[in-house]
């Protein structure tokens, strides 16, 4: 049992962005600055007010805490931000909720913010990116001597024993890549809005084989943040509260890859047959995968989807290929995913675009991409991490 | 001997003997002379009892393919020319599994669960590196 029983004491109360795009000639800072003042807009909320900032994917690639209170004129007293790795979005959340819970702050702006396209060198592979040469390999399962490089290519890894061990096709994996481009086609905000076809998938490149070209996400210039407070404060804000309902951590260590669940059997994992149980996010929330109404994930790559489904208990292991087929991810669908566009087709901004949709999402926001009655939403991924939110 | 160009191993205290080994020939990992456990990358200790009872210990060079991939982009212009190359995960038959570059294999052949044996490239007079081949096509 939890000492600190945190379900719903902690709130997103505001959301914002920055225009997201391939080359916005704007630097991670300033796309950074427009989407605080917007997310602290949106809750009515001043310059002053924010006392908190959590900033995920900061330096050496997006922009750093640091810089950003300076630059900003904010006035901070618990901050802090993690390294350049997309996946800590859940993690910078359970932070905040603790933070504004424990009193250390009141309002805690957590966000990402990166030029991918101002940068001097190439960041993701190649000489430029420190990522390969972190002692013992790092989390991606890198390693330049072997020409091991790029995020995508460890996802390449388990793409390629996921079709082996469960007869799936990079055919069966286009039906993600198609479902978020439609998606996006109905998000102003999204960059990818041309519709794709199975083919258009089949027929692109190869950038690590099995994994096609649009099997990959973006990468862009652009900024989200969104502003978390107690659930008590929350409700006396210009907007509904949306409440942070179930939380669960980032885990590592030797069992864990960074692009699929335990047992799997990649990098030092142990190979086995996984079974989910009833993941701690669900008994936090107190609810189950069945009562989700939408579900979004960190879709760096096509596969990571088909692995977050089977991690939380949606589909059994091998089962997410023919589950995500004949537009059951789509909005209508039975289980609508990344209504934003994702990674894949929105933008790259590390998850935190994908908060500020559940956001949206939940309070009725979404216009042509709305999902009809939505209650309760799940944030959760490959690596294991998860949110729920419910509608205030 | 033209200059080698491609990345090159950052050696650390932990992994100092496992490079050691490989420039004589030999691919050798730590194992836990408590609990059994052979495991990479070098840690400080054994990861599984936490005992200091740490040797190193030459491996038999057989293992099997556990997944593969195959670069059409390269990120470092030194691998340009290899293109399409393949990159492949081998667990050994001691257990952990290695990154390296299958050789002496056409990329139609490469599949999962094809055994393999050790090869030793030298890549530089400090450098060398633990490659893998098909077991069929040049044991004995």
């Amino acid at each position: 049992m939890s000492l600190w029983d945190l379900r719903e004491k902690a709130a997103i109360c505001g959301v914002g962005h920055s225009p997201y795009g391939r080359r916005l000639n704007r630097s991670a800072i300033d796309l950074a600055g427009e989407a605080i003042r917007q997310a602290a807009a949106d809750a009515g909320l001043r310059r002053d007010d924010l006392d908190g900032l959590i900033v995920s994917f900061g330096t050496p690639i997006g922009a750093d805490a640091d810089t950003l209170a300076y630059v900003l004129g904010l006035k901070l007293r618990c901050y802090l931000q993690t390294w350049a790795h997309g996946r800590f979005t859940a993690s910078c959340i359970q932070w905040a909720a603790m933070a504004v819970n424990a009193g250390l702050a009141r309002y805690v702006a957590c966000m990402a913010a990166v030029s991918f396209s101002g940068l001097r060198k190439p960041m993701m592979g190649g000489a430029g990116d420190t990522e390969g040469a972190r002692e013992g390999g790092g989390g991606h399962g890198e390693d330049p001597v072997f020409g091991m490089t790029s995020p995508g290519a460890g996802a390449a890894l388990v793409a390629r024993k996921y079709f082996a061990r469960y007869g799936a096709t990079s055919r069966q994996l286009a039906a993600v890549a198609v479902a978020f481009r439609k998606h996006a086609a109905l998000n102003p905000a999204a960059i990818m809005r041309e519709p794709i076809s199975v083919e258009d998938h089949q027929n692109s490149r190869f950038v690590c084989e099995p994994l096609h070209l649009l099997d990959y996400c973006l990468i862009n210039d652009g900024a989200a943040c969104v502003i978390v407070t107690t659930a008590e404060r929350a409700r006396d804000l210009r907007k509904p509260p949306v409440y942070i309902s179930g939380m669960q951590g980032l885990p590592a260590g030797r069992e864990e890859f960074i692009w699929t669940y335990p047992g799997f059997g990649i990098s030092q994992q142990a190979e086995y047959d996984y079974e989910p149980g009833l993941q701690p996010v669900y008994q936090m929330a107190g609810v189950t995968p069945a009562e989700i109404d939408a579900l979004f994930t960190y879709d760096a790559f096509s596969i990571l989807v088909w692995t977050a489904l089977e991690r939380f208990g949606f589909c059994r292991p091998g089962e997410a290929a023919a589950f995500t087929q004949e537009g059951r991810i789509e909005l209508g669908g039975a289980l609508p995913m990344n209504t934003n566009g994702g990674l894949l087709s929105e933008a790259h901004i590390m998850g935190w675009n994908h908060q500020v949709e559940i956001v949206r999402q939940l309070r009725g926001e979404c216009g042509a991409r709305q999902i009809a009655n939505a209650q309760i939403i799940q944030w959760a991924n490959a690596y294991g991490d998860s949110l729920i939110y419910r509608r205030g | 001997m033209t200059t080698y160009t491609k990345p090159l191993p950052a050696i650390s205290s932990l992994n100092r003997p496992y490079w050691e080994a490989l420039k004589r020939h030999e691919l050798k990992l730590q194992r836990c002379t408590e609990c059994g456990k052979v495991w990479y990358p070098p840690a400080p200790f054994c990861p599984a009892c936490w005992s200091d009872a740490v040797t190193w210990q030459r491996l038999s060079g057989r293992g099997r393919v556990n997944s593969w991939v195959v670069f059409h982009q390269a990120y470092f212009p030194s691998f340009q020319d290899d293109l399409p190359y393949n990159v492949a995960e081998v667990e050994l038959e001691e257990g952990p599994r290695l990154l390296t570059n299958l050789v002496g294999v056409d990329l139609a052949e490469i599949r999962i669960g094809m055994p393999v044996e050790v090869v030793f490239e030298d890549v530089t007079p400090e450098i060398t590196l633990a490659k893998f081949r098909p077991v069929e096509q040049h044991s004995r």
